[in-house]
């Protein structure tokens, strides 16, 4: 039943330099940010064997950071729940003991209008006759469907309201605990104080999605050490341990064609997790849920049992998620604040959490937190714990 | 002169999709389904991941269906839907199985009246000349 625990820790976490259109390269990025993990655990390039990733290509990143010979490596298809593909490679790959040490990265930029995901589809002259989109855009794209905010946000914030008669004013007042938070965190990049008003007020993207439902775009990269705990506790800073992690895939890619709106991925990684420790939701002291759209976070508090299936809407407005509540979600502000880290913020917010960093908006004698990433057909999550 | 027509992004089907879209142009939904073990599938694979046989065939559906999800996109990137605001796009169930999921637009209703469940019925419509999609219409 606890096969898992503790045979990994997190020895560092960094973040490059974060912002809009950033005059950097993902490779400046991504050397950033592991240059700030290695410093916060206190360690050397040569230090890590191992390292994984979601944006670019593992073995050039060794080989740009002279982090060689590599004794392990994996680079994501894309097609996963992002940073928690990586993380979940890395301590998979530490736990077996195919390397002792592993980098996890996460490297993302703001798309630029050349590199938006629907392109190539209006990139054609629609003069001559349609743009002819092929595999699975050919079940989406006909019909408008081809961005996320719509087939993934769109649909399924609709299905939560629709099912569990949740309305906007819940999704108002859940972006304005987000930002309370967020004004605690010197590294925000949204800080003033957010109305329900305000919220109301931002624009449609797909309806019901709003703007200030959705994470925001920036260029980033995120990076976290994974070590096994023996190592992990002569580093520099007290050792966080990895109680247990999961993932799981439900569907294929087309996130239009879902059985299930509003569990989906989530419910199975969530079911999967807790059957793998020996740890309860009331034992979570804070969590990180992810927010691409701010629907997931809502799918998450539901999903790993902090409150009833539908039931995120009054959990929030209990105030259970905010400062001071029983289970402070997302405390550095969320991806919708703190900007599109693509899950790597919830992770390296638990970890700053437990070794009790977080300044203002530390969660006092946090102990357990709960961090996880991705919605839909591929999801995952993981149980941290510090070590005493 | 001549006018400028728009287009909606069009699908470029392949050799396991093509008798659906052929089926579209001939105003007949056509669904995937398992010679073996009776599965509908959509989309369509060459394989049935109900029993793995590889002996599918496409069967003519009724077209009726019924709403699960929608959403309304109002930044539309794309020229053709940028012009055709509001539209709704939608997750529907054909009524032979569940779950049968279909992507479509749904068509002739406000988004503000739709309801999980609500009855549907396909409705092909020549969307650019030339161009059949299959859209959903409100059973009233």
């Amino acid at each position: 039943m606890t096969a898992m625990r503790n045979r990994v820790a997190i020895a560092g976490v960094g973040y490059s330099q974060t912002g809009r259109k950033l005059p950097f390269s993902d490779d400046q990025l991504v050397a950033q940010a592991v240059t700030a993990a290695l410093a916060d655990a206190g360690l050397k390039p040569a230090d890590v064997d191992g390292i994984s990733t979601t944006g670019g290509v593992s073995m050039s990143i060794g080989a740009l950071l002279g982090i060689l010979p590599l004794n392990w490596f994996f680079t994501s298809s894309l097609y996963g729940p992002s940073f928690a593909e990586t993380a979940v490679m890395a301590m998979d790959a530490v736990a077996a003991g195919s390397c002792h040490t592993a980098l996890a990265i996460r490297v993302i930029r703001q798309p630029r209008a050349e590199d938006h995901p629907i392109a190539a589809i209006t990139a054609g002259s629609s003069a001559d006759g349609p743009v002819r989109v092929a595999g699975q855009q050919q079940w989406t794209a006909p019909f408008g469907g081809s961005l996320p905010a719509a087939f993934i946000g769109g649909l399924q914030m609709q299905r939560y309201m629709s099912e569990f008669r949740a309305t906007e004013q819940d999704f108002a007042r859940h972006a304005a605990v987000q930002r309370d938070h967020a004004s605690r965190n010197p590294e925000a990049l949204f800080r003033e104080a957010l109305s329900a008003d305000e919220y109301s007020q931002s624009r449609y993207v797909s309806k019901p999605v709003r703007l200030l439902d959705c994470d925001y775009p920036v260029d980033s990269a995120s990076a976290v050490i994974f070590t096994t705990p023996e190592r992990a506790r002569d580093f520099r800073k007290p050792a966080i341990l990895v109680d247990s992690w999961a993932m799981s895939a439900v569907a294929d890619i087309d996130m239009a064609l879902l059985d299930d709106f509003t569990s989906n991925a989530i419910g199975h990684c969530s079911e999967t997790l807790w059957s793998r420790t020996d740890l309860r939701p009331s034992d979570v002291d804070c969590a990180g849920l992810y927010d691409g759209f701010s629907i997931i976070t809502f799918q998450w508090l539901d999903g790993l049992g902090f409150c009833g299936r539908g039931e995120a809407p009054g959990f929030i407005a209990e105030g259970h998620t905010g400062p001071g509540g029983s289970l402070p979600t997302n405390t550095d502000g969320g991806a919708c604040n703190v900007g599109r880290r693509h899950g790597a913020n919830f992770c390296i917010e638990s970890v700053r959490q437990l070794r009790g960093e977080c300044g203002e908006r530390q969660v006092p004698g946090a102990e357990v937190a709960v961090w996880s990433n991705a919605t839909g057909s591929f999801a995952g999550a993981s149980l941290l714990t510090i070590d005493r | 002169m001549t006018n400028h027509v728009v287009y909606p992004p069009m699908p470029k089907p392949d050799s396991v999709t093509e008798f659906f879209w052929k089926g579209v142009d001939q105003h007949e939904l056509l669904i995937q389904r398992c010679l073996s073990c009776g599965r509908y599938q959509h989309p369509p694979k060459e394989i049935c991941a109900g029993c793995l046989s590889t002996e599918l065939a496409p069967e003519r559906v009724t077209g009726d269906a019924t709403l699960v999800t929608w959403t309304e996109p109002v930044k539309a990137y794309d020229p053709y839907f940028a012009t055709h605001q509001p539209y709704i796009f939608a997750t529907v169930n054909l009524v032979e199985q569940e779950p049968l999921r279909f992507a479509t637009n749904l068509i002739d209703c406000d988004g503000d009246d739709l309801r999980i469940g609500q009855p549907l019925r396909v409705a092909f419509r020549e969307v650019a000349p030339g161009c059949t999609l299959p859209l959903f219409e409100v059973v009233r």
